[in-house]
């Protein structure tokens, strides 16, 4: 894995989690950081911060960028929520818009 | 919209009872949820039956939109906890009928409400408009078939931000609709079924922006007529005179479906013309249809039983280049009529003639109507066949020389499939042939049409080669067959049309239930109605539709009957039973028989006879 082909996640407890750019552009808002070309600092270190999201969730979103590229390509598999984690779940997808 | 992720939240959270057990103690999310969330959640739980009165609490912060329409278990204990939602915005209660006017109490202060929906609650009455009348912020209010009288309306008044307000079905007077005059903001008023009189009536130009009015079933004689005025119903009315200035109004929308008219107003002088688009004269009294010729803009024209007559029909020809759906229906129309349409409507989307004496010569005229999509033929003289050798005017366009059907039973004569006219029309999608002599072999050319969904027939005489024919309808997704000999060993060896989802079979008397349910289980993607039993899709739940079969006990009832009757497999086909003289007498029975107690008897009762 090349590193100008990843992107460093950075959960609010500071823990990160490095996916490949195509899977984490799954969400709208990230896309947008990472292309546009104002500058953003995430741009230029290919780091993300999220101060709002915990690490549960953020572990979460990640599978779910993975899962949402494969099922794209057609294979058709479940994706499983716990109920416990909905909530914070929904809030994040909401912001990051995926 | 939701996001992907987010939908999948949503149904992961109402998943189950024990799936919300999980999420609702998570106090400072639910807090912190954005309203639109909150809302998507609070739809979703609704829609699952998952919602119950303490569990609205966890949105008090968030929610701002409930919709709980015809919920029948929203009580007062509902209304305590939705009275704490700091944000709501909206709240739709119709046709809750166990609410009542006290429960309103706990909506008394809120500050957020901005529209509440109480129609069609019952035992809502003067004392809930009491509560009511303390949220001024209020803009949009229906309270239309409540229990409030005209005392309860006068106390509308302190609700002076209402734009929207339906007062449907109830006992308005002119006196408490005067006192509503302060509500300036008004600009929709619906008062159909009110006692509001000419006199009331007269008051109604003194709300400035009024301009969607409804005043059907009232006693109301005069046509209001200013200027804001842009849409108004004054259905069953009798309209003798006009009301207001003399200017034209700007009416839009006019519905005067069963109206009588008086001399003066039948000529509608008083429109102006370019901006009507939507008129409704069904049901009414007008004679003479002249001013049809003036009203150039008109999109949307029902003349269904009217007396207007094929002459009438030529006017519609000249003000047809907008016309996207025409009623017909019931009036005495022929097929000449049709005729002088043709090429002067090209946006014509819905055309419906039933109940007229058009024939087959109207179906070559309609195919030249280009942008149909919805046709309704039924209860015509329509046969699908034009036998050469008759005297018949010889259509514009000649249809395709029939395929000779290896049915067919009258060699010697010339005959032509009149539906094969309708193949030019691409956009068809519904096709209405419901009591018509239409026979088997005249469904052929329905197999060409490139998007029909949707069709209907009723008649005695469609056999199995109709199923023959539906089967190879590529698009259709509903398909009706009534009253037709189909037999179960047609409907065995029927093979549907991937597309299709309903079949709706009744009073073909023909058919056995175990045959439909073994049909419905070979297609589980298809509802199957029938007078013996309905089979929905969603669930496969197999329904005795005949008694309405409540209690589980009486269905274990029935079921222990069919298992102690052995043969079930000798009435596959009762025509090999019966004479026709015998199956045509118990036609009638058997249709009773399933109406009684229980289907699974009434089948045996007939099989002993």
């Amino acid at each position: 894995m090349k590193k100008e082909d990843t992107v460093k996640l950075i959960s609010a407890e500071g823990f990160e989690f490095v996916v490949h750019k195509d899977a984490a552009m799954v969400s709208q808002t990230i896309r947008n950081m990472l292309t546009s070309p104002g500058g953003f600092a995430e741009t230029e270190h290919g780091e993300v911060t999220f101060p709002e999201i915990s690490t549960t969730i953020l572990e979460k979103i990640c599978k779910y960028f993975y899962w949402n590229l494969q099922f794209a390509s057609g294979k058709q598999t479940e994706f499983h929520i716990e109920p416990e984690l909905t909530l914070e779940l929904m809030m994040a997808a909401n912001y990051l818009h995926t | 919209m939701e996001t992907q992720l987010v939908d999948l939240c949503l149904k992961a959270a109402c998943e189950s009872r024990d799936s919300v057990e999980k999420w609702r103690r998570q106090r400072r999310s639910l807090e912190h949820l954005p309203s639109q969330l909150a809302d998507a959640l609070l739809r979703r739980l609704i829609s699952r039956y998952l919602l119950f009165p303490s569990l609205l609490e966890v949105f008090k912060h968030s929610a701002e939109e409930i919709d709980l329409r015809g919920d029948n278990n929203v009580d007062a204990e509902w209304f305590a906890y939705i009275g704490a939602f700091r944000h709501l915005r909206s709240l739709n209660v119709s046709g809750c009928r166990k609410l009542t006017s006290s429960a309103l109490w706990a909506v008394a202060g809120m500050r957020s409400l901005r529209e509440m929906d109480l129609s069609r609650c019952s035992k809502v009455n003067d004392a809930g408009i009491r509560h009511l009348s303390s949220v001024t912020t209020l803009e949009k209010l229906w309270i239309s078939e409540t229990g409030v009288s005209a005392k309860g309306v006068m106390l509308l008044s302190s609700l002076g931000n209402l734009s929207v307000l339906d007062l449907g079905g109830l006992p308005v007077t002119d006196q408490a609709l005067s006192s509503l005059q302060v509500l300036t903001k008004l600009q929709y008023l619906d008062l159909w079924g009110s006692n509001i009189s000419d006199k009331g009536a007269a008051l109604l130009h003194m709300f400035p922006r009024l301009s969607f009015l409804n005043l059907a079933w009232t006693s109301v004689t005069k046509l209001p007529n200013w200027l804001t005025l842009e849409c108004l119903n004054m259905s069953n009315c009798t309209i003798n005179l006009l009301e207001g200035d003399n200017g034209k109004a700007p009416l839009v929308k006019l519905i005067v479906s069963g109206a009588t008219f008086g001399e003066e107003v039948a000529d509608f002088h008083y429109i102006e013309t370019t901006l009507l688009t939507f008129l409704d004269l069904s049901k009414s009294t007008i004679l003479d249809f002249s001013f049809l010729s003036h009203l150039n803009a008109l999109e949307h024209l029902d003349l269904s039983s009217t007396v207007i007559g094929d002459d009438s029909l030529q006017l519609i020809a000249c003000i047809g280049v907008n016309l996207k759906y025409l009623n017909l229906n019931n009036t005495k129309v022929s097929s000449a009529g049709v005729g002088n349409l043709t090429g002067h409507v090209p946006n014509l989307q819905v055309l419906s003639i039933s109940h007229t004496s058009v024939d087959d010569v109207t179906i070559s005229y309609i195919g030249m109507m280009p942008s149909l999509k919805v046709i309704d033929l039924s209860n015509t003289n329509i046969k699908g066949v034009i036998y050469q050798a008759e005297t018949v005017p010889v259509p514009v366009r000649e249809p395709e020389p029939e395929p000779e059907p290896e049915h067919e039973h009258e060699p010697e004569s010339v005959s032509v499939l009149s539906m094969s006219a309708l193949q030019s029309l691409r956009h068809l999608e519904r096709l209405n042939l419901a009591d018509t002599q239409v026979m088997d072999a005249a469904l052929y050319p329905l197999t060409s049409f490139p998007k029909l969904s949707h069709l209907s027939l009723k008649s005695a005489s469609l056999t199995d080669i109709s199923l023959n024919y539906v089967s190879s309808i590529s698009k259709l997704t509903n398909v009706c067959i009534h009253d037709g000999v189909l037999t179960n060993s047609g409907l065995n060896s029927f093979k549907p049309p991937a597309t299709l989802r309903m079949m709706d079979l009744r009073g073909c008397w023909l058919l056995t239930e175990d045959v439909i349910t073994s049909f419905s289980k070979t297609h589980p993607q298809i509802e199957v109605w029938h007078d013996l039993v309905h089979i929905s899709r969603s669930n496969q739940t197999v329904s005795n539709t005949a008694p309405s079969s409540r209690s589980t006990l009486r269905t274990s009832q029935v079921k222990k009957k069919h298992e102690s009757i052995p043969m079930l497999e000798c009435f596959l086909d009762q025509r090999l039973k019966y004479s026709r003289e015998e199956l045509l007498s118990m036609q009638f029975s058997s249709v009773s028989l399933a109406a009684s107690i229980d289907s699974g008897i009434g089948i045996c009762n007939t099989q002993s006879d």
